[in-house]
């Protein structure tokens, strides 16, 4: 299949949520795939049961949010044989999770936080990264974060460092397009840049979201990935270039707070899909001419 | 530069205390990095109090959202979260909301606020398939008394001094009356549920004091002592057998102490 049949042939997928969960297990979703955060239904049996029953007529894929990679107090390992029992009953056909920590000594933040990008946490993230590999008994997939600040004792460019991790573990890579865009807006860099230097033969899945314009403290402009709103004009811009990047890939559509109903959620995933036809219709039209 | 091990544990702090003070010195981003991390301890604080809200309507509608929302933030900074599922937050939150100045005139409001608890996680639960009669016999009469039992995993217990059964049916009808007294009487609850719904029901106190011996995991026999202490009229052969035909029990875990060794 060329790249461009393959991105006809995979329609953008949307973020399954709690409340969502009745309606699409009834079989009533046109989505064409969905992804689960699995700390959403570890703890919760009939959600659970529920999403189990959306696997037998939807692809799905697990995006967690409480591994932790870059924790530098070991990963908790009952979270981890949790999800490995979740992978194991419902085979997906991605498990990711974010470039970032959130537990610290047992403690869970809450949150996905910053590491610097140095040899200390390559070790680190890269030992973690394979033993999340080891217990999933597969690939794991590795997203780019939304960032607010950066380390100044960063050895490495974020995008060195995920090349360097997919080389050391053999991890694929999620490139998020919506952090992609905010982080560089935030910190002042080149989001297409930014695109341009991640591995293009590591990214595996691309992820899209709505952010949130506010004001920090010091009342400066900052983006931040609420996962609230529609995906942004200039982001779908970012979006075809990266498609032209890295090819067609499994793209999901994230909303989380402020939820809409699916029917809005699967009008995203058109749009998504809309922009991948028109940029491989242009690849392929530059290829024909 | 620190190590990474480090400079976690004093993110960490941070993030629980709200206390930035000396975290910014390696960062970089907006005119005040500080201020950009400032955006990290909110979401800690602020998505924790909103999920201990989301968890706790009942109690949000007893006690007022600004209230609840302040004992919640209060929680999150003294108790973080010890586990990524965040459905598992706030097991202790009732004993904390009890203690908080807010809830001061609320005497019942900790045990409401389990019995909220025990409803949400009974709604979540699955049943299993229950014990039956023959299966129970199969372990042998002689056996009967020292056989521990497993109940249904959406089957929970509160007691409480106030009849907070009924005010959480009157949170439920979704009516505020003009006028509600809650009523002071020892109150044994029995909260029954699976797959989003449940059930409420009153015990008497042996009754309670049999089923809440099972739940605990200990014997039959201890459960009919426990019974049987407060009410010599009990029979726990009926209680059992109340238990079996209610489906009470599951079929998974059963055993005798011999068994179990």
């Amino acid at each position: 299949m060329s790249r461009e049949q393959a991105a006809y042939a995979l329609p953008a997928g949307v973020g399954l949520r709690l409340p969502h969960l009745a309606e699409v297990a009834a079989g009533a979703s046109s989505a064409a795939w969905l992804e689960a955060h699995p700390e959403n239904f570890l703890a919760n049996p009939h959600a659970r049961e529920l999403l189990l029953r959306v696997r037998h007529h939807h692809p799905v894929a697990l995006h967690t949010v409480g591994v932790s990679v870059g924790t530098a107090t070991g990963l908790d390992r009952a979270h981890l044989a949790r999800l490995r029992t979740l992978v194991d009953e419902l085979d997906p056909f991605l498990v990711s999770g974010h470039l970032a920590w959130s537990t610290y000594d047992g403690v869970y933040l809450n949150d996905l936080l910053p590491i610097p990008y140095d040899d200390d946490a390559m070790r680190v993230v890269a030992t973690n990264v394979h033993e999340v590999q080891d217990v999933l008994r597969r690939c794991y997939v590795v997203e780019n974060p939304a960032s607010y600040v950066a380390f100044s004792t960063s050895t490495r460019a974020e995008t060195d460092f995920l090349a360097e991790l997919a080389s050391r573990t053999g991890c694929k890579l999620l490139c998020d397009v919506s952090n992609a865009y905010l982080s560089a807006a935030n910190l002042g860099y080149d989001a297409y840049e930014y695109i341009n230097g991640l591995p293009a033969d590591a990214v595996a899945e691309l992820h899209l979201g709505g952010f949130t314009r506010e004001a920090d403290d010091e009342g400066a402009p900052v983006l931040i990935d609420t996962h609230a709103a529609a995906i942004a004009e200039p982001v779908w811009e970012l979006y075809a270039h990266a498609l032209r990047r890295f090819g067609p890939q499994p793209t999901l559509i994230e909303w989380d707070n402020a939820l809409p109903n699916f029917a809005q959620l699967l009008s995203e995933a058109e749009h998504a899909d809309r922009v991948a036809h028109a940029t491989f219709g242009e690849t392929a039209r530059a290829r024909a001419g | 530069m620190p190590a990474l091990v480090d400079l976690q544990g004093t993110f960490a702090r941070a993030m629980t205390s709200g206390d930035a003070a000396g975290v910014g010195a390696h960062l970089r981003g907006g005119r005040d990095p500080g201020q950009r991390l400032a955006i990290h301890l909110r979401h800690y604080a602020t998505t924790l109090a909103a999920a201990l809200c989301d968890k706790f309507p009942a109690s949000v509608w007893l006690i007022g959202a600004d209230a609840m929302r302040e004992a919640a933030l209060a929680y999150a900074r003294l108790h973080p979260p010890r586990q990524p599922c965040i459905a598992e937050y706030g097991r202790e939150f009732p004993q904390f909301l009890a203690g908080h100045p807010r809830t001061d005139r609320l005497p019942y409001v900790r045990s409401f606020a389990e019995l909220e608890w025990a409803v949400a996680q009974a709604s979540i639960a699955l049943e299993a398939p229950p014990l039956s009669w023959t299966a129970l016999a199969a372990c042998g009469a002689e056996h009967l008394v020292e056989s521990r039992l497993a109940l249904q995993p959406g089957v929970h217990y509160v007691r409480a001094d106030w009849r907070i059964d009924e005010l959480m049916e009157t949170y439920l009808s979704g009516v505020t009356p003009e006028r509600f007294v809650l009523v002071d009487a020892d109150t044994r609850i029995e909260v029954r549920g699976a797959r989003g719904t449940f059930k409420l029901t009153q015990l008497d106190a042996a009754t309670f004091a049999f089923r809440t011996t099972v739940a605990a995991g200990r014997t039959v026999g201890d459960a009919a002592d426990a019974a049987l202490t407060l009410d010599s009229g009990f029979d726990p052969g009926a209680a059992l057998r109340a238990l079996v035909d209610a489906e009470l029990v599951a079929a998974t875990a059963t055993g005798t102490q011999e068994s179990q060794r």
